[in-house]
């Protein structure tokens, strides 16, 4: 076991302050200086803990069309909503709430016509920013309940203003908002590139990076059958047929 | 995926699992893992099921499983909130496994 110094901006996203925290052999990341995964008997791959930690980073900081605050607020709706509980007062516009909660906790009843009014009241972009920001914060919280740690703090806002940044080449398709370069569960969030980009952040470390997809073979705590296996309840459980 | 993996590996699979948790998936460690993604998505009691995965399976095993349902959470709501298509073809190629399993109660686009 031995103790590294990090910046703290890398771990919350704010501020400059420098935190201890114990990495032991072979990776293995001991990470109770962060937010993440308190309570945790058995060792997490730190790949893991380090892409929350900059999930939180970016869920802290404005995107192409919300800022800090209102990310942290959409991901706040998205968590109330998973835990049956009604949103609290927010400065969002009803849609976004609206959206963060259906899509936080019953996606499967987002039906073409509602993200067609989500759309309309609120601009594509805007729409598939709340789709990242909800869908990655989820993973963040399943991970937490699945390993038996407490929800993870949300973190402070970071002051700035929406970046604006989005693919003009984006084009409407068969998939309810438009997309780079067809449909496809890859680009889905293309539209808005930070979103996408952040999506293959998260799917490596948790599952698989789209390269070791291909591999058939790989093991790491389970096989390919297992995982697939239990990617495929998770899906049903959820009525998704993706 | 699961199709693939299974035919790759030579690993036996009953995938009417999938939708059927009294069915055993016959991949190894198969029903604690459906066991586990059923306690963590819908409400049971997780520690039980994670400390039965655990004991079969080992504490990595508890860890990719955890990922892996995080993962899909993710993914399920970027494909349920965009209106991801399933292509023709691959509607072609999975119409057994469809009929199966029962998939098609699902809405796809």
């Amino acid at each position: 076991m031995s103790l590294v110094v990090l910046n703290a901006a890398d771990v919350a996203g704010r501020g400059t302050k420098t935190v201890a925290v114990t990495v032991g052999s072979a990776g293995w990341f001991n990470a109770r200086m962060t937010p993440f995964l308190k309570e945790v008997a058995i060792p997490i791959r730190r790949e893991i803990t380090a892409v929350f930690a900059r999930e939180w980073s970016r869920l802290a900081t404005a995107g192409s069309y919300w800022s800090g605050l209102q990310r942290i607020e959409i991901a706040a709706a998205a968590r109330q909503a998973r835990a049956g509980s009604s949103a609290g007062a927010s400065a969002l516009p009803p849609a976004a709430t609206e959206a963060a909660s259906l899509l936080g906790a019953t996606p499967a009843r987002a039906s073409r016509s509602w993200v067609e009014s989500m759309v309309a009241d609120l601009g594509s972009g805007p729409y598939v920013e709340i789709v990242g920001v909800v869908s990655r914060a989820a993973a963040v919280d399943t991970f937490h309940r699945a390993i038996g740690s407490p929800l993870p703090r949300l973190p402070e806002p970071i002051v700035g203003d929406p970046t604006g940044i989005h693919d003009p080449a984006a084009r409407s398709g068969p998939a309810w908002v438009p997309m780079v370069g067809g449909a496809s569960i890859v680009g889905a969030l293309s539209a808005v590139p930070p979103e996408a980009e952040a999506q293959e952040d998260m799917h490596g470390p948790l599952y698989l990076t789209y390269e070791q997809m291909q591999n058939l073979e790989f093991v790491r705590g389970l096989s390919r059958p297992q995982m697939e296996l239990v990617a495929a309840r998770t899906s049903a459980l959820n009525e998704c047929f993706y | 995926m699961l199709r693939a993996s299974s035919e790759t590996t030579g690993e036996a699979l009953d995938a009417r699992a999938i939708t059927d948790p009294s069915i055993d998936p016959l991949v190894d460690g198969g029903r604690h893992l459906i066991g586990f993604v059923d306690a963590v998505l819908g409400g049971g009691d997780v520690e039980d099921s994670r400390a039965s995965l655990g004991g079969a399976l080992g504490s990595d095993a508890v860890v990719d499983a955890s990922g892996t349902i995080a993962n899909f959470e993710m993914m399920n709501r970027i494909a349920e909130g965009t209106g991801m298509p399933v292509g023709k073809g691959s509607l072609v190629r999975t119409e057994e496994w469809r009929s199966l399993i029962g998939l098609d109660r699902y809405r796809h686009v």
